[in-house]
């Protein structure tokens, strides 16, 4: 009779007990600088100097008064989409492909991992002598053997295509990762409803649509969440390779963010900036989750 | 409490832990001369020099010998050679109000906000006291003012800045070394023609782009554009302004510039002209090893000279005058500034000089000699002394001067204009409106 109540409640404590601590950390170090960034986009402020209550300026100047913001965000969604098509459609081909390997997937696995694992500014300075002209780097000597030397270019200094040439190595780094994810939940498709459906005389690309997807697409959507949130918050490659220039062609909110703060020393205006970005990100995971589990629900 | 707010503040946005803030700073920045005991702690300096470079190497070695004599001091260098990451950590330590004893910076515009704030100690009366004030090189001492004529900052080097350039491939081309700013774009063109890439350029670190923006306003209306500028006072439409807008346009198009320059980094630039690929290489004295020594790749040691920057037709600046940095300058944290900081510098600073010079660098004072290298090329003498014959004005680089903001943007709109992705009016345009909008917040 009680044993059956009483194990709820005291599951209930105890796992208000287990979840204090990490919640308190994480209201310490993910919350509390968020409310903080709030506060401050409130101000005019350099560090140095008294702080002034400026109310909206900040946000007026943001929406209304800012060129580079504005290219900015431009920039970040081009940048996202590059690496989410890299990120997402590389990973889900590889791992599809995997899936039909007989021989060689832990090799093939790794390879396509490894990028993951190098550090990222050895990552930046990998690809800024692959993109060199002058001397001539990796890509535009290929150009140059197979016959295309009319594509040869200065691809980091050419504002058409510095953005695409900084997304590239952000998609490139982390497909790997999104593969393995991707890869594994394809493994945990039950064979007997693939081996059902071909004998039905499905088509591959009928049961990839109508069997595979469907079945992976919890695991699609963290994914595409993941991925998604960390190409808004790409930073580091660009930033190393080109510091968002020529001019503002590759500069992306968050770079712009960081310049705003650590070198204008305007930190009022950054942190008016960072909760756009904290805002552009949770808007995006909104938009992820009510559109695939509509096409869900459907 | 508004102090601990402020530091939570910066940890914010920093996403740094920086616990505890000093109160506010009560000893004033004039009292060069603080009477007391000496106890002998260790102090930090915070700078941005090169780890291994000869400042850093003398000024261990002069702790070290200031330690045996003081047990319990230590002199503590926390160096960031990368500017921009420097500049970054000072601000931050700034803001949070933890300067160490010891800190480097240019006569920028927050520098300034610093010193009116009190938190920098008077560098002219420091060096008045210590009864070495008049041995430093004026030049070296005014590249540290700030525009109202203050001193806050002492030097450690006195750099030239000239253009190199290859003999050989000067000839091959058919041209010869300019006469004036204005010839330049005609002599990329001819290089080019030649196949010669004319000027190898460190694109990514910006600054030595924005060195040729200062050029034309040098040259036709002396320091004072550039002060003036900073302030709105004067504009990019006006006409020196428009001079050197035009002129960087021309160097854009006649491509003197390696292509590709913006992503190349300060070696690459360099090989490219040690190499023999390029023609000219615009850098100071600070690459003497490199330029005028046994270590100068053979095949062009022979070839290489300078010439210093060329003056242009009804220029108000002699050709004498040119880009003569003393270098990033030390400040003194006016908070910490004690018996023992006070006891150290007169130690550090008055037996500097003699081992600076004996590296084969030229010492921001005039009372010591510099020794020539055993490796060196007869350029090493040379270039050293064009140091004795020097006018009174210097051209000031343009990226201690502007507010960050403002820097930050003409840095980037300079390439765009550069590489012909926009016009010279909307450069003009963008870069008036920048600075109206940036420099009332940092001038007034």
């Amino acid at each position: 009779m009680q044993p059956t109540r009483m194990l709820p409640n005291r599951s209930r404590t105890s796992v208000l007990v287990f979840l204090l601590p990490p919640l308190l950390l994480y209201g310490a170090a993910v919350l509390f600088p968020i409310l903080q960034s709030l506060f401050l986009s409130f101000f005019s402020w350099n560090g140095i100097s008294d702080m002034e209550f400026v109310g909206l300026a900040n946000y007026l100047r943001m929406f209304t008064g800012d060129d580079i913001f504005w290219r900015a965000f431009a920039n970040a969604l081009v940048y996202l989409a590059i690496c989410l098509v890299l990120q997402l459609g590389g990973a889900l081909v590889v791992a599809s492909l995997l899936t039909s390997l007989r021989r060689g997937r832990e090799l093939v696995k790794t390879l396509y991992l490894l990028p993951a694992v190098i550090s990222t500014v050895a990552i930046a300075f990998l690809f800024v002598r692959i993109y060199s002209l002058e001397p001539v780097g990796l890509l535009n000597q290929l150009f140059a053997w197979v016959g295309l030397g009319g594509l040869e270019r200065p691809w980091l200094s050419d504002v058409n295509t510095v953005l695409a040439a900084v997304s590239a190595p952000e998609g490139w780094r982390f497909t790997g990762l999104y593969m393995l994810i991707i890869y594994a939940a394809l493994l945990a498709v039950p064979k007997e409803l693939e081996e059902a459906a071909v004998l039905d005389g499905a088509s591959r690309w009928t049961l990839f649509t109508k069997i595979r997807f469907p079945y992976i697409r919890p695991v699609w959507i963290t994914t595409t969440i993941m991925a998604t949130t960390y190409g808004l918050r790409g930073f580091d490659i660009p930033y190393l390779m080109t510091n968002g220039g020529p001019g503002q062609s590759s500069e992306l909110l968050t770079t712009y963010m960081y310049k705003t703060a650590f070198t204008s020393t305007d930190f009022g205006y950054a942190s008016t900036i960072s909760v756009f970005i904290v805002v552009e990100c949770l808007v995006a995971v909104g938009l992820i989750l009510f559109l695939l589990k509509r096409k869900a629900d459907a | 409490m508004k102090n601990l707010f402020r530091a939570a503040a910066v940890a914010a946005v920093a996403a740094l832990a920086l616990t505890g803030c000093g109160g506010g700073g009560s000893t004033s920045s004039s009292n060069v001369a603080p009477t007391g005991e000496i106890k002998p702690r260790e102090i930090s300096w915070l700078l941005s020099r090169p780890a291994d470079g000869a400042v850093i190497n003398i000024m261990k070695k002069l702790a070290d010998d200031y330690a045996k004599d003081h047990p319990g001091f230590a002199l503590n260098l926390i160096t960031t050679p990368d500017r921009p990451s420097y500049i970054q950590k000072l601000e931050t330590l700034a803001a949070a109000n933890k300067l160490p004893e010891l800190f480097d910076t240019d006569a920028t515009p927050f520098a300034q906000q610093l010193a009116k704030q009190g938190k920098m100690l008077d560098a002219e009366k420091l060096l008045k006291t210590l009864g070495i004030y008049d041995k430093y090189r004026p030049g070296a001492l005014d590249y540290q003012r700030f525009d109202d004529g203050s001193l806050y900052m002492v030097p450690f080097q006195y750099e030239l800045e000239y253009i190199w350039y290859n003999k050989a491939l000067f000839a091959k081309a058919g041209v010869s070394v300019p006469k004036s700013l204005d010839d330049i774009p005609a002599m990329c063109t001819a290089l080019r023609g030649a196949g010669i890439t004319p000027i190898a350029i460190d694109g990514q670190d910006q600054w030595p782009l924005e060195r040729y923006v200062a050029y034309q306003p040098f040259r036709a209306a002396g320091p004072e554009f550039v002060q003036k500028l900073k302030k709105g006072e004067a504009k990019f439409a006006d006409a020196a302004g428009q001079k050197t807008v035009n002129w960087m346009a021309e160097l854009g198009k006649a491509k003197c510039f390696q292509d590709g320059f913006s992503a190349q980094g300060y070696s690459d630039a360099q090989n490219q002209f040690t190499s023999g690929q390029a023609a000219m290489y615009n850098i100071g004295t600070w690459e003497l090893s490199s330029l005028a020594t046994d270590k100068l790749n053979p095949a062009v040691r022979n070839d290489v000279d300078f010439f210093t920057l060329p003056t242009t037709a009804g220029s108000v600046t002699a050709a004498n005058e040119f880009v003569s940095p003393s270098g990033i300058g030390m400040a003194v944290n006016a908070k910490t500034y004690d018996p023992l900081v006070s006891d150290f510098l007169k130690f550090a600073l008055e037996k500097y000089p003699a081992e600076y010079a004996a590296t084969g660098a030229l010492s921001p004072t005039t009372d010591v000699e510099t020794t020539v290298p055993a490796n060196a090329t007869p350029l090493y003498r040379k270039a050293l002394d064009q140091a004795k014959d020097l006018g009174s004005k210097q051209a000031m680089p343009w990226d201690t001067q502007l507010d960050p903001t403002t820097n930050t943007r003409l840095q980037q709109e300079l390439v765009l204009l550069v590489q012909g992705e926009i016009t010279p009016q909307q450069f003009t345009e963008t870069m008036d409106n920048t600075i109206a909008q940036n420099a009332p917040k940092f001038f007034k």
